[in-house]
């Protein structure tokens, strides 16, 4: 595909805006406050463009579309799930509103204030690990993106993104927090017109090849191209099933009150109040964002499947782009990349500034015996940025994993998600849990994933197993572990 | 189209792009107040340092 003039022009426009807005909101920096949670000042409207924009990054449309590809739309039910537990969490302040009236910079700060300093800091490495680890793969999948839907040849996917990757790092590691809620804003709307421009496109599309009637055939297996999952009933035995389903359901309150990034525009947020609506109104938002590039990965499921198969050299993860390049017409193109650029730019700069500020505030910071000038903290939080980045270039762009990205992803996730929620839920509304529980629960979410992940390939356990056991494991560590200490030596609740 | 979750599925799917829609003008305009009013304050307590 030949990008146009006018497409250019929407793309290099898009990008210079962006940078723009960053790179002024620099000169209202005066210290790690207005660096890390924008001084405290964000407003709901603000936090819905941020929280949705920082959620909603390339690699999601990506892994969205693949499931939308593999199992149909029954496979955005996990986006149902995620609404009901945002909106859940926003509704009843469960963790968000103790966690916010706090007044801590990061989740782990709270551990120290609850538990020990210690406790912090080993929280904070996981944290920091998890995070980093699993913002390990955007950059990659945000490029094959680029490269099946434009049709720009392959080798230019790293050059591409170590320069978008360039630019992003340094309007945040100038602006901070304040330049992310900005950058986040511009790019909520142009995502936000690309997504409905895309969606209406291909459900113009679909229309003409009958997507309904095709993906039925296909699981029926008449069509060019068999469906293994039922494309439409998520409770079927061949879908993801009621097991599945649960766990996510668990999975998804977890990851609304405990994922750094999300949690840090509820710490960005005025008060708790408007953290809590920020969810309630993001809510909805979540739904789309499983279901609509979902729905593009079911049409190009149905599309290649009446060509008679996929052409070579395309997976289930490039289908999508592959169609996308296809079907979109000549000029929108240019809205649909800036869109993508918006989702991959606003995810990454959310990322890397998260997981600088927990290093910063988390590992750093209880390490030090004479605390550093205001100055010092602001220079070494930037430092820690860059670093991230350089990071996430050499390990998630030019490094290939030898093996599979998504075990990995599969077990760090989970140790970072059971242990850590663990912590927050016994360490706010639990009055006897301790410090002993929390390593105990810190180490035994950690070893509850990593075994069960050895164990299941040879014995193939499911994931929803693996996944209810890792929290299992890291409940029973909290309760044994608290249970040990007499009572008369654990500390307030942190509420 | 008699299958209850086809149906399901096309309700949320509409209500998903009317919603996204929506968000772009609702949330464009209030989140473009909340900067201005973010900046002031900014701009507010950098005078404050700068006066004290």
């Amino acid at each position: 595909m030949t990008l146009t003039a006018l497409d250019w022009l929407i793309i290099i426009t898009y990008l210079a805006g962006c940078m723009a807005a960053g790179i002024w909101m620099r000169r209202y920096v005066r210290g790690v406050e207005e660096f890390a949670v924008a001084g405290r000042e964000m407003n709901v409207n603000l936090g819905i463009a941020s929280l949705a924009a920082t959620e909603l990054g390339l690699v999601t449309i990506m892994y969205t579309a693949q499931l939308g590809f593999e199992k149909g739309l029954a496979g955005a039910s996990i986006g149902v799930l995620m609404a009901a537990a945002f909106y859940l969490v926003g509704r009843t302040g469960f963790i968000i509103k103790p966690l916010r009236t706090a007044g801590v910079m990061t989740i782990p700060e709270l551990f120290e204030k609850r538990f020990s300093v210690r406790v912090r800091w080993l929280a904070g490495l996981f944290v920091v690990l998890g995070g980093l680890l699993n913002m390990g793969i955007f950059l990659r999948l945000g490029g094959e993106f680029l490269v099946w839907s434009t049709g720009m040849p392959p080798h230019w996917l790293e050059w591409v993104m170590t320069i978008l990757l360039g630019l992003v790092l340094l309007y945040t590691a100038l602006g901070g927090m304040l330049s992310v809620l900005v950058t986040d804003y511009l790019q909520f709307l142009v995502m936000g017109v690309g997504i409905v421009v895309t969606t209406v496109l291909v459900l113009i599309h679909a229309v003409g090849f009958e997507l309904v009637a095709t993906l039925q055939a296909a699981w029926a297996g008449s069509a060019g191209k068999k469906l293994d999952a039922h494309p439409f009933n998520p409770f079927h035995g061949s879908s993801l099933g009621w097991g599945y389903l649960l766990w996510m359901l668990v999975l998804q309150i977890a990851a609304a009150t405990t994922w750094q990034t999300v949690i840090s525009r509820v710490l960005a947020a005025k008060d708790a109040g408007t953290a809590q609506r920020m969810y309630r109104r993001t809510s909805f938002y979540f739904v789309g964002r499983f279901l609509l590039p979902g729905l593009w990965g079911a049409a190009a499921f149905a599309y290649f499947a009446q060509q008679g198969g996929l052409p070579e050299g395309i997976s289930s993860l490039t289908a999508m782009p592959h169609y996308l390049g296809i079907i979109l017409p000549v000029g929108f193109i240019g809205l649909v990349i800036a869109a993508m650029l918006a989702a991959e730019m606003s995810t990454d700069s959310g990322y890397l500034l998260t997981w600088a500020t927990v290093i910063y505030n988390d590992l750093i910071t209880p390490c030090l015996k004479n605390p550093l000038s205001p100055q010092g903290r602001l220079l070494l939080t930037r430092l820690l940025v860059l670093g991230i980045g350089v990071f996430l270039l050499f390990y998630g762009l030019w490094y290939e994993l030898p093996g599979n990205a998504w075990d990995y992803l599969a077990v760090t996730g989970n140790i970072y998600l059971a242990s850590v929620f663990t912590l927050l839920v016994a360490g706010l509304y639990w009055p006897r849990a301790n410090a002993r529980g929390a390593y105990a629960a810190l180490i035994m979410g950690a070893i509850g994933p990593v075994t069960f992940l050895l164990i299941g390939k040879k014995f193939s356990i499911p994931p929803e197993v693996a996944g209810f056991s890792a929290f299992g494991l890291a409940a029973l560590g909290m309760i044994l572990g608290s249970l040990s200490v007499p009572a008369s030596t654990t500390r307030p609740a942190a509420s | 189209m008699k299958d209850p979750f086809v149906l399901f599925w096309a309700a949320l799917i509409l209500g998903s792009v009317a919603w996204y829609g929506f968000l772009v003008f609702h949330v464009g305009f209030k989140a473009g107040c909340d900067i201005r009013d973010l900046i002031r304050t900014l701009r507010d307590q950098q005078a404050g340092d700068k006066k004290s």
